[in-house]
């Protein structure tokens, strides 16, 4: 990944794992194959990174989590969104609409900001 | 010998000391993903497959260290957030003293009562300039207790408090003001401790 990139969603990383759980829940592991697969593997972060953004999610009560074991599974530790997390998923959907059509209109020289 | 995966947690374990039961929470969690990335991998079982499945996942150093950052910016919340109370119980504390010595007179020096005024005038100082300037550093919080542990002693010291027979609810908010000014101080010094040993996990792990 690009450094420019890298640094990008370092910025958005929570709203990207707000919105990777908003299929339903899953493991740390599985969220990571999602944002990976969801950006077609132009965001290839460390994985590392994202378990310190899901305990941050989690301290703020926008997201839940438990330990759950498949039968003949590994444990794992489930995350899902909670209201409050699908709210504010909404929320930094319309932002980052906002600001992404700004800077599309600044980038890309067509009409002016703010319409 | 161990493997990989399990060298990796326990380092990630030992970084994360400052938080135990976070501490044990990730090692579980790590683990587990590091077992299913390195299932994932061509080859596995086999010391390669995990070395892969680490390499992606990250330096653990690098890991705990956002983990350390996130708790500081807790503990700076609550740190500033036990400043405020205790600002608050210490100027009603200053008022009920000056009330009462109003009635009774100063019992020591003169300079006592500039000590304690001037203290707290810094303590509020202080507090503004970091709260808008620093509110993520250590030394504002350090210098407000500072300013308000000299106001709060010289108070309690120019009234006499406990020798003369203060009336209770002077006494009461004297015992209250340095009970916060205690929890204050323990607020400070694990900021500093969490701040410190954050540095030292950057340090190390760049």
């Amino acid at each position: 990944m690009l450094g420019m990139e890298a640094e990008m969603l370092k910025g958005h990383l929570d709203a990207i794992v707000l919105a990777a759980l908003e299929s339903g829940p899953a493991h740390g592991y599985a969220i990571i194959e999602a944002i990976k697969s969801r950006s077609g593997d132009t965001f290839d972060l460390a994985e590392g990174t994202v378990y310190p953004a899901l305990h941050r999610l989690e301290e703020a009560g926008l997201l839940s989590s438990s330990w759950v074991t498949p039968p003949g599974g590994r444990k794992r530790r489930m995350y899902s969104l909670t209201r409050k997390g699908t709210g504010a998923l909404a929320e930094r959907r319309r932002s980052w609409g906002r600001f992404s059509q700004a800077v599309s209109h600044l980038l890309g020289g067509g009409r002016t900001w703010p319409a | 010998m161990a493997g990989l995966i399990e060298s990796y947690v326990r380092d990630l374990k030992r970084d994360l000391h400052f938080d135990p039961a976070l501490a044990e929470r990730i090692a579980g969690e790590v683990e587990s993903h590091l077992w299913e990335a390195a299932e994932a991998e061509p080859g596995y079982p086999s010391a390669d497959a995990e070395r892969r499945a680490i390499e992606r996942f990250g330096v653990a150093r690098e890991i705990a260290s956002r983990f350390a950052a996130d708790a500081m910016a807790r503990q700076s919340r609550r740190t500033w957030i036990a400043l405020l109370v205790t600002t608050g119980v210490t100027f009603i504390a200053m008022r009920l003293r000056v009330l009462w010595l109003g009635e009774t007179g100063d019992t020591l020096s003169t300079l006592l009562p500039v000590i304690d005024r001037y203290g707290f005038v810094a303590a509020i100082a202080t507090g503004m300039v970091g709260w808008f300037a620093f509110r993520r550093s250590f030394f504002p919080l350090a210098i407000c207790l500072s300013a308000l542990v000299a106001s709060i002693t010289a108070g309690i010291v120019r009234a006499g408090l406990f020798a003369d027979g203060a009336p209770l609810h002077v006494l009461l908010t004297a015992a209250g003001e340095i009970a916060l000014a205690g929890v204050l101080a323990f607020h400070v010094c694990t900021l500093g401790r969490g701040l410190w040993r954050t540095a030292l996990l950057r340090r190390i792990g760049q």
